[in-house]
């Protein structure tokens, strides 16, 4: 019992992580219809200029959050500048495509500045272990959660009220329309970006405080895929919740299971889920089932 | 089209040759001359980058059927060239059966497992199947590590040599008989297979599948048998790379590779036939240059240590970018203007 109530709270909580991170993908997709497979790299890359700022610099914590927003929305604007915005208008496999080959660079330039594969961050939240009934639950998780939950809230609130989140939306269900009622729909598209890179750094500093720096920090944008596929593409709603179904069924399956099956099944449940998915319910959960036409 | 001036077409037969003139023959006749004797004159080392090239190359041309033609594209490549490769060792090493017996059977498992993972796209395409590629290649190599019993898991498997009825290919040179024989083999079938009921069929699906539906093409097969067949010509390559390097983990078929895959048809020209293998050659010439020449540029500049490890992958990120930019259709559409301008030299037109 106190195993199960662990592995519950554990897997809500690192779900929420990825929800935050999906959000970032969803938030790009609905606004200009790029897939963007560099998601675990863009979470790679902001965790280890973290580390750069907070470890080799030695700044102090304020100034470096406040150099790792900066560095997440340079890096997105430059992301869409540079990469996506020649590309507009082109088929959707080039636009998948020459995420990865971002994906690729991104990897590149990682292993070239931080030629060490492993680090940990200095912790940023409290250590002690708080007693949740019979269950003993890191403080970290339930901070990280709390973040993220402050984080969909603002979000939501940012989409609900403000200008820019009005019109990102309104470019979500029609660029054409959209462009006719003046808004720069490039803007937007920057926008999202840049908003998509800080979701992930700030899922990055969560996850590697918890964990560490690894290159597993890509296996955690892997994870978000399956988020958004369990989630529906173009539903913010849908990652929210579909976070932390993942996450329960990451910590869950790997705790169960692993006995049962070949250990390290923790780390495949996530892409079974995305084959599973696809087979029966192939737009998740909230997706929005396009009907084409010729 | 691209054929000399005067030249024209009587018959059917000479409307479809491929090699219509006998210039095409002379240089034809000649890179085959040039192929099969360049052991006589290549050092050891070349013949092993070569050998990598052409088995490349048949991946390459199973991926482009898949995602050139076809239009689905697969980024878990290198997974399905890892079932190939481990089955073709399985069946050599553990049950010690003959070579060709283990080729023939990599093909056709990682056919099949392609297909297994290619029934999602009758319902979904593009970012859906792409993920659903990536799940693959996670799915693949979690089994190939924990199924230790029949693969080895981490420790890896070795694979003897391959041997067809008493020659056994163990030099660099002999391998390099058997794997450009096969890859030769494999650009004709490639070049013939466009130009099929399914290969005009992969051509319609890819460019636009509702379209090509209402015109009666069947998609749920006609994506399957591009599956089918891209992934069958990704297990033959493994199996030949299996038998190739002798010994083998996981760590061969990373995500990395599957990229680099994709990487290698989009450089070269989606959809053609000379595209895998100018793709091909770009790139594992770009990884000679730069094992090559990293070590060098670090002790002139004391550059950092990550350097060596860290300039292939941005530069190979970079050329897919700056390819998809600048040059969508490839190297293989260069080539194309190179012939017809060299064609109509000294005339713009």
């Amino acid at each position: 019992m106190t195993e199960l109530l662990q592995f519950v709270i554990t897997g809500i909580t690192v779900g929420m992580i990825y929800a935050l991170i999906a959000l970032g993908f969803v938030l790009v997709w609905k606004s200009s219809g790029v897939a963007n497979l560099a998601l675990g790299q863009l979470v790679l890359i902001s965790s280890w200029f973290t580390y750069g700022m907070l470890v080799q610099a030695g700044l102090p914590l304020w100034l470096s959050l406040v150099l790792i927003i900066l560095f997440a929305l340079v890096l997105g604007w430059v992301i869409e500048r540079f990469v996506l915005r020649p590309l507009i208008a082109q088929p959707i496999l080039s636009l998948i495509t020459v995420t990865l080959g971002l994906a690729f660079f991104i990897e590149g330039a990682v292993s070239f500045i931080w030629p060490k594969s492993v680090a940990a961050l200095p912790r940023l939240f409290p250590q002690e272990p708080i007693h949740i009934g019979t269950a003993v639950v890191s403080q970290e998780y339930l901070w990280a959660a709390a973040i993220s939950l402050i984080l969909f809230g603002l979000l939501s609130l940012y989409f609900k009220y403000h200008k820019m989140g009005i019109a990102m939306r309104a470019t979500a269900d029609d660029q054409m329309a959209v462009q006719a009622c003046g808004i720069p729909v490039t803007k937007i598209f920057s926008m999202s970006w840049m908003l998509a890179c800080v979701l992930a750094a700030v899922g990055g500093v969560l996850m590697s405080s918890i964990g560490g720096i690894t290159f597993g920090l890509v296996h955690t944008g892997l994870k978000a895929f399956s988020v958004v596929i369990l989630g529906g593409l173009n539903s913010f709603l849908g990652a929210i919740i579909a976070g932390p179904i993942i996450g329960l069924a990451e910590n869950l399956g790997g705790g169960y299971l692993t006995p049962l099956t070949w250990p390290g099944v923790r780390e495949v449940i996530p892409f079974i889920i995305i084959i599973i998915v696809l087979f029966l319910k192939p737009y998740g959960l909230f997706g929005e089932v396009r009907i084409e036409r010729i | 089209m691209g054929l000399p001036a005067g030249t024209r077409n009587y018959n059917y037969a000479q409307d479809m040759a491929i090699f219509r003139t006998k210039t095409h023959w002379a240089l034809l006749l000649a890179l085959f001359v040039i192929l099969f004797t360049a052991p006589l004159y290549c050092g050891n080392y070349w013949l092993s980058v070569a050998n990598l090239i052409g088995i490349t190359i048949i991946a390459a041309t199973g991926l482009n059927i898949l995602t050139g033609y076809c239009g689905q594209l697969s980024i878990g490549h290198a997974g399905f060239i890892a079932v190939g490769a481990y089955t073709s060792a399985v069946i050599t090493n553990r049950l010690e059966l003959p070579f060709l017996v283990g080729l023939i059977c990599a093909g056709l498992t990682a056919g099949l497992i392609g297909m297994i993972f290619g029934i999602p796209s009758l319902r979904v395409k593009g970012f859906y199947l792409a993920i659903s590629t990536i799940a693959a290649q996670f799915i693949i190599i979690w089994v190939i590590n924990h199924w230790t019993s029949v693969t080895g898991g981490f420790m890896g498997i070795s694979v003897p040599p391959a041997s067809i009825g008493g020659i056994t290919f163990i030099s660099q040179s002999s391998q390099f008989y058997l794997i450009m024989v096969i890859t030769v083999l494999v650009v004709f079938l490639a070049k013939n297979l466009a130009r099929t009921r399914a290969g005009r069929a992969f051509i319609a699906i890819r460019d636009n599948d509702l379209a090509a539906q209402v015109m009666g093409i069947n998609l749920f097969r006609y994506k399957l048998i591009a599956f089918f067949i891209g992934c069958f010509l990704a297990g033959i390559a493994g199996s030949l790379l299996a038998h190739w390097i002798g010994f083998m983990n996981a760590e061969n078929f990373t995500l990395m590779d599957s990229i680099l895959y994709i990487g290698m048809i989009i450089i070269g020209g989606l959809g053609t036939t000379t595209g895998p293998i100018f793709g091909v050659i770009f790139i594992r010439m770009l990884q000679q240059g730069i094992t090559f020449i990293a070590p060098w540029l670090e002790d002139i500049f004391t550059l950092p240590a990550g350097f060596t490890t860290g300039i292939g992958p941005m530069v190979f990120g970079l050329a897919i970018v700056l390819f998809l930019i600048l040059e969508p259709r490839g190297l293989a559409h260069r080539w194309q203007l190179f012939k017809a301008s060299y064609r109509l030299w000294p005339f713009s037109y």
